[in-house]
């Protein structure tokens, strides 16, 4: 039966269009196999060719290559086309709201925006921004620093932490403070909220006697250094401390590892709120972004209330779930 | 259908491809909900959908999978038997000759705290590592059962456990990256999240918080396929090539067309 079987139909479909190879001719011409064999024999056929094709037709290939960059290069316009709509629509989106969501300088009105989130139970008790030093300069990064602390002074959040890559606003802690407190002023009056302002490792700066006094908001300047780096002084230390048999590598475990990340910098944020067009985090504390709910707007860039808000909203929205 | 997927693949490979793409598999619960069908087998899709997914076509070097966490382990002891068994069977499938892995070749790679896990499934895991071993052009690394902070715990671990360190100073990031589970990866360019979650959830945290583009698509992990994927491979193909226009990296372009793309992987 096996010998009497037709030739499998493989063998008719590319012999015909290419010059066959002596290895491939030999195999070919061994037909009556068993169905095994055949099967064997079809797979390694099918290895070669895809093996030898560029070899044996560089002209084609070479006008293939051509013509996929040319269909890359379509795809690429055409999507940046849409992008460029895209960006339209949402910064159109987004000028709308700031306009119908504008905090007006004063507390009660953003009180007023996040009232039903405090009602809810769900409004975050530390919230994280991420600035961008590129964006505007020392000046700006100050006063957005400003803005935003009043903002969350007004709806009652106990925490901000303020990640800007450089580090440049951990060398002007004191002039921070200083326009935060001149900007508190303007939106709360007489009556201002009370803050610190402070940079890890934790050296904080304010009036004498005030230490551990209980203060209505504090923010937190971070960098880049308080991630990985952090992380390393961290191994640095244990590392030490192994070798002078004070703990063996047993001890080190992710609970002694997250208290004495948060111990030196910040514990993990509920929400991060990013100003920037899409999601990339620009080295911001690796260890501490765990379960933190990560808000972007789409297409926007720079600071705007109407985000703060956008993402206070999103935040009360999600249900936190331990284990995905 | 097919055949233009084909030509979209084969196009996309002419760019620049992110060269280690991690996913986040979310959404399986909420579809089997969703859609009336035991939550075990809504794994099973989900599981599907990867397979379709995959995206070794397109020129992507690493894949890693985020499939079962360290904090699943708190689920119902029946669903997590379930998934166990689910994981044996499609470890088995996953690495028969000729399957998926073959094809692209692929080798296995399990990420995470493997002690946690019962005597049979590390033996299906074994196996199926060595199966897949001699491939050397991709690969897929299956986070199970795994979290990053554990991921980062071990790694000082073994730093601090690694006996004759004596320079202290020599430690940098770069040897905690060196003990990371992906040491031996390209750096993540892309990690996505489905279902609309916006969190990583213990997930490469040390890997992704750099430059890594973070993508969260409101689709279910099941449905999701290569139509969802390609615009955001598209999307990042065309950040990267504007990245690299305003570097003014202009030995790397492409020849061909006057296009501002990267050959291959570098950029």
């Amino acid at each position: 039966m096996a010998n009497a079987s037709p030739p499998p139909p493989y063998s008719s479909s590319s012999s015909s269009a290419y010059p066959l190879r002596p290895l491939k001719s030999a195999l070919r011409s061994r037909q009556q196999r068993p169905p095994e064999v055949l099967e064997r024999e079809r797979i390694l056929l099918a290895r070669l060719q895809t093996v030898d094709q560029p070899r044996e037709k560089p002209i084609r290939d070479f006008l293939a290559t051509r013509f996929y960059k040319f269909v890359l290069l379509i795809i690429h316009l055409l999507f940046s086309i849409y992008l460029k709509f895209r960006w339209a629509y949402h910064n159109i989106l987004n000028r709308g709201l700031s306009i119908l969501y504008y905090h007006h300088r004063t507390p009660q009105l953003i009180q007023k925006d996040v009232k039903e989130l405090e009602e809810r139970g769900k409004l975050p008790e530390h919230v994280s921004v991420v600035l961008e030093y590129e964006r505007g300069g020392l000046d700006t990064l100050i006063d957005e620093v400003s803005e935003i602390s009043c903002w969350c002074a007004s709806a009652g959040i106990k925490t901000l932490s303020v990640y800007e890559q450089t580090g440049i606003l951990k060398s002007y802690i004191s002039t921070s403070h200083r326009s935060i407190s001149q900007r508190l002023h303007s939106y709360f009056g007489k009556s201002r909220p009370s803050i610190r302002v402070h940079a890890p490792p934790l050296s904080s700066l304010h009036e004498p006697g005030e230490e551990g006094r209980e203060v209505d908001l504090e923010v937190i300047l971070i960098s880049e250094e308080d991630g990985r780096e952090s992380l390393v002084d961290l191994t640095k230390t244990l590392c030490d401390m192994a070798q002078r048999g004070k703990i063996s590598s047993e001890d080190v475990s992710v609970e002694l590892i997250d208290a004495e990340v948060t111990e030196n910098t910040i514990s993990e944020p509920d929400l991060l709120i990013l100003f920037s067009p899409s999601v990339v985090l620009r080295g911001y504390p690796p260890w501490q972004i765990r379960l933190t709910e990560i808000f972007h707007v789409q297409d926007n860039s720079g600071v705007g209330y109407q985000v703060f808000l956008r993402a206070l909203h999103r935040f009360a929205k999600t249900e936190m779930r331990f284990g995905r | 259908m097919m055949q233009l997927q084909e030509l979209l693949v084969n196009a996309l490979r002419q760019g620049s491809v992110p060269q280690h793409v991690a996913f986040v598999m979310d959404g399986n619960r909420r579809f089997a909900r969703s859609n009336h069908i035991e939550t075990v087998e809504g794994h099973n899709m989900g599981f599907e959908a990867l397979a379709k997914a995959l995206c070794y076509k397109a020129g992507v070097k690493v894949v890693t999978i985020y499939a079962f966490s360290i904090e699943n382990f708190k689920r119902p002891l029946h669903e997590v038997n379930a998934l166990m068994e689910i994981a044996k069977i499609k470890l088995s499938q996953l690495c028969q000759h000729g399957e998926l892995m073959d094809r692209y070749g692929a080798s296995l790679r399990i990420l995470g705290h493997r002690s946690l896990l019962r005597q049979d499934v590390l033996e299906a895991i074994e196996q199926a590592t060595e199966m897949t071993k001699h491939n050397d052009k991709a690969i897929l690394n299956v986070c199970f059962p795994y979290t990053s902070r554990d991921e980062m715990t071990t790694a000082i671990r073994d730093i601090t456990a690694t006996p004759g360190l004596m320079d202290i100073e020599s430690i940098t990031e770069k040897t905690i990256t060196q003990h990371m589970f992906t040491s031996d990866c390209p750096p993540l360019d892309l990690l996505v999240r489905t279902s609309g979650v916006e969190r990583l959830s213990d997930f490469m945290m040390w890997q992704c918080h750099q430059d890594t583009d973070i993508v969260f698509s409101d689709c279910l992990w099941p449905q999701f396929d290569i139509w969802k994927f390609l615009p955001i491979l598209i999307n990042w193909g065309v950040k990267r090539r504007k990245l690299e226009k305003g570097r003014g990296d202009v030995e790397v372009r492409g020849v061909g067309m006057g296009m501002g793309v990267g050959k291959g992987g570098g950029y």
